[in-house]
């Protein structure tokens, strides 16, 4: 069943039908901000955003761009499992697993497409994640893009990290830090 | 004989059911990994204890006989420990390999953790057994150590079913784990049955390794057409790629499916596939091909001669023999005596084609020329121009090849293309396109189609019937049932 909501607007009264006074009234707050950015820049509302930014209110914060983690030898965390492209509601993320021939690991990810177009930013993916490997934490808000293909984070993208990573959590990953340390 | 109440129901069975097998007879599913209906008892893996009234102790259901008066509880509080803490012993070295480990989704392990335990491990990751992981054996396994639990299912099929025994189990206690015999390799013709019965992921595929997961995958029931067999199959496919075939057993034909059979559905997404036309070698679109086949049968005239196949559906026979009858030509051939009966003792056929009874069907009704004979005709050139399907072509090529005849093929890969055709069509496989297979015990195969064709290949029935429209044989075929036109009485 369609659920169907009914909505009561209050009808208009005289002033308002007559729109003059609401257009004053516009311009009024228009005029405001006007004057206010033109004196007294420091009130100014509006950041540039992506130079500048402001810290996010909330939770906001904890979902901004995915990322991929890296290992302690920059090879990815994740291991092509799936499992945040069965979790994701969008159907945005799409992945192809390829083999190491050489380490422990065994399954790392070729392809590993996110396409933000269709991303609800819904933080499902990290929450599915057994190795640790995604997060959402690099503060950067997908704006706005001129094309589609602006809007497709590769895997090339998505390994772009913050400073001071590696890290240890996910069992694979424990088996190939442990790897990587008994080969030196 | 025994009548046996399991969880208040009773039922009078057979002498020598097992408990295990009686309840599965009353709907109540009792939890294994070493019961394999097809394999001897081993009774190692302890899941599938049960109470039974009067014993001091539990049983395993697979190998406890059912016997008179006896009344088993599978749901008390003592089973339900008994399941929760087989799974704790066998989780204990199993490793946290989920994530990359191509079971997941089908396990055992993880399938009755769920139901069974959910409890958390009481002990730590790192003091797990380490075993050999990743190891290629043989030409379609790899086999982790690590991941297996010994229920022997592997060893048993390999002593059993195919006899070559080359599996065994090495070392004892817990030191024990599953390797090849010394000197001896893993490359009899069913080796991935081992990796559909072993209830982890410790044996996999090597050809569906990390191609997908497998609660991506839907499935369609299939036939093999690997041979005259025609063992039931099931085709996983996801977005119109196949990724694999399994067995869909059954009491009539087959619980196995060989390797060489698995592999048939490859030659669907192999590179050679053909989607256009082919004149001598070169690539040509389907209706100018169409135009020229056809100019060369006018040609020919009442010098054509069509060639049915055991390698095509009933209904695709039916329809070369609808062309056939609208040529008013002679010179057809729908007899293929394949001597049939199953080779290996296992499964795979000594006749190599799918469906020769098929065939048959269609010669039945509308008689037609001995292989022998049409050979013959071809060698002596009295038939000029052969119409056959690559395969088929096959079976003359020797009087193809005395006579020089002009041979006009259908092939789906450009492998399949005999040397010397002059022109090759197109046309969609089975796992594309309907059809019906009768295989040598006479069972009726109905075909659906799994995944759809390359843009522009049609059915074989489609590309007769156009042959014809252009050499002026109208045979106004809409569907493959139109083609079964070609079996009533003329
Ligand atoms: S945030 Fe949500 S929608 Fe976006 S990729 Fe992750 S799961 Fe999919
Ligand atoms: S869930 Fe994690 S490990 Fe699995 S594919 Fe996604 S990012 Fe990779
Ligand atoms: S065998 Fe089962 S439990 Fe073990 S790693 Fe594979 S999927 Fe997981
Ligand atoms: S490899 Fe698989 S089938 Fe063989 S004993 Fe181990 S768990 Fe059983
Ligand atoms: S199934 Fe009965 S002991 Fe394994």
């Amino acid at each position: 069943m369609i659920s169907v909501k009914k909505v009561n607007n209050r009808p208009l009264n005289f002033l308002e039908r007559i729109y003059l006074p609401e257009i004053v009234r516009g311009i009024a707050v228009t005029a405001r901000h006007f004057f206010t950015n033109l004196l007294r820049p420091g009130n100014i509302l509006t950041v540039r955003y992506p130079e500048q930014t402001i810290p996010l209110p909330g939770a906001a914060n904890q979902r901004t761009r995915h990322r991929l983690k890296l290992r302690a030898d920059g090879s990815p965390k994740c291991v092509a499992c799936f499992m945040c492209q069965t979790a994701c509601p969008a159907y945005c993320i799409h992945i192809e697993a390829a083999e190491y021939a050489e380490n422990s690991v065994e399954k790392y990810p070729a392809v590993f497409d996110i396409d933000l177009s269709r991303c609800v930013v819904c933080g499902m993916c990290v929450e599915a994640c057994p190795e640790d490997a995604i997060a959402m934490d690099t503060k950067e808000i997908p704006g706005g893009a001129l094309t589609r293909r602006d809007m497709l984070l590769t895997k090339e993208d998505l390994l772009r990290n913050l400073p001071g990573e590696p890290s240890l959590l996910g069992a694979s990953n424990r088996l190939a830090n442990e790897y990587l340390e008994g080969k030196k | 004989m025994p009548k046996i109440t399991i969880d208040g129901k009773t039922l009078e069975v057979a002498k020598g059911t097992s408990v295990l097998e009686a309840a599965q007879l009353l709907g109540v599913y009792i939890p294994r990994y070493c019961y394999h209906p097809k394999l001897s008892v081993s009774g190692n893996c302890r899941m599938c204890l049960v109470e039974v009234e009067k014993a001091p102790k539990l049983l395993t259901a697979c190998s406890t006989e059912a016997a008179d008066g006896m009344v088993v509880r599978t749901d008390s509080d003592k089973v339900k420990t008994a399941r929760r803490d087989v799974l704790e012993f066998l989780l204990i070295n199993h490793p946290l390999d989920c994530p990359i480990c191509d079971q997941a989704g089908e396990c055992g392990l993880q399938d009755y953790y769920m139901d069974y335990s959910r409890a958390k491990s009481r002990f730590a990751a790192e003091d797990k057994v380490r075993r050999q992981k990743r190891r290629v054996l043989g030409p379609h396994l790899v086999l982790d150590n690590e991941r297996c639990i010994l229920c022997t299912r592997c060893v048993r099929f390999c002593s059993e079913v195919t006899k070559t025994s080359e599996l065994d189990v090495m070392e004892r206690a817990d030191h024990s784990y599953i390797d090849l015999k010394e000197g001896r390799s893993l490359d009899n013709n069913y080796t991935l049955n081992i990796a559909d019965i072993c209830p982890v992921g410790a044996w996999t595929s090597r050809d569906f390794r990390f191609k997908s997961r497998v609660w991506f995958l839907k499935k369609a029931p299939v036939a093999c057409l690997g041979c005259a067999t025609g063992c039931l199959a099931e085709a996983h496919h996801n977005e119109n790629v196949i990724y694999r075939l399994l067995p869909r057993p059954n009491a009539e034909t087959n619980t196995w499916l060989c390797d060489r059979g698995r592999m048939t559905y490859k030659a669907v997404q192999a590179g050679d596939r053909l989607a256009k036309g082919v004149i001598k070698n070169g690539l040509i679109d389907l209706e100018p091909a169409l135009r020229e086949a056809a100019t060369r049968i006018d040609e020919a005239k009442a010098a054509v001669g069509v060639l049915g196949s055991p390698w095509l559906s009933v209904e695709d026979n039916a329809a070369l023999a609808l062309l056939a009858a609208g040529m008013k030509t002679a010179n057809f051939c729908f007899d293929f005596k394949f001597e049939t009966g199953i080779a290996d003792g296992i499964l795979v056929n000594k006749d190599p084609s799918p469906n020769a009874a098929g065939a048959a069907r269609v010669k039945a009704v509308r008689g037609g020329l001995e292989l022998q004979a049409f050979a013959a005709k071809v060698a002596s050139g009295e038939i000029k121009t052969v119409l056959a399907e690559a395969r088929a072509a096959g079976l003359i090529k020797d009087a193809l090849k005395t006579s020089g005849a002009r041979l006009i093929t259908f092939a789906t890969n450009k492998g399949d293309i005999p040397a010397g055709a002059y022109a090759t069509l197109p046309y969609a496989s089975y796992f594309e396109t309907a059809g019906t297979f009768v295989n040598y015990q006479g069972f009726e195969r109905r075909l659906e189609p799994v995944v759809a064709a390359p843009e522009g290949v049609k059915p074989f029935w489609a590309v007769v019937n156009k042959l014809g429209a252009y050499s002026g044989v109208l045979l106004r075929l809409d569907s493959a049932d139109d083609a079964m036109r070609g079996l009533e009485k003329k």
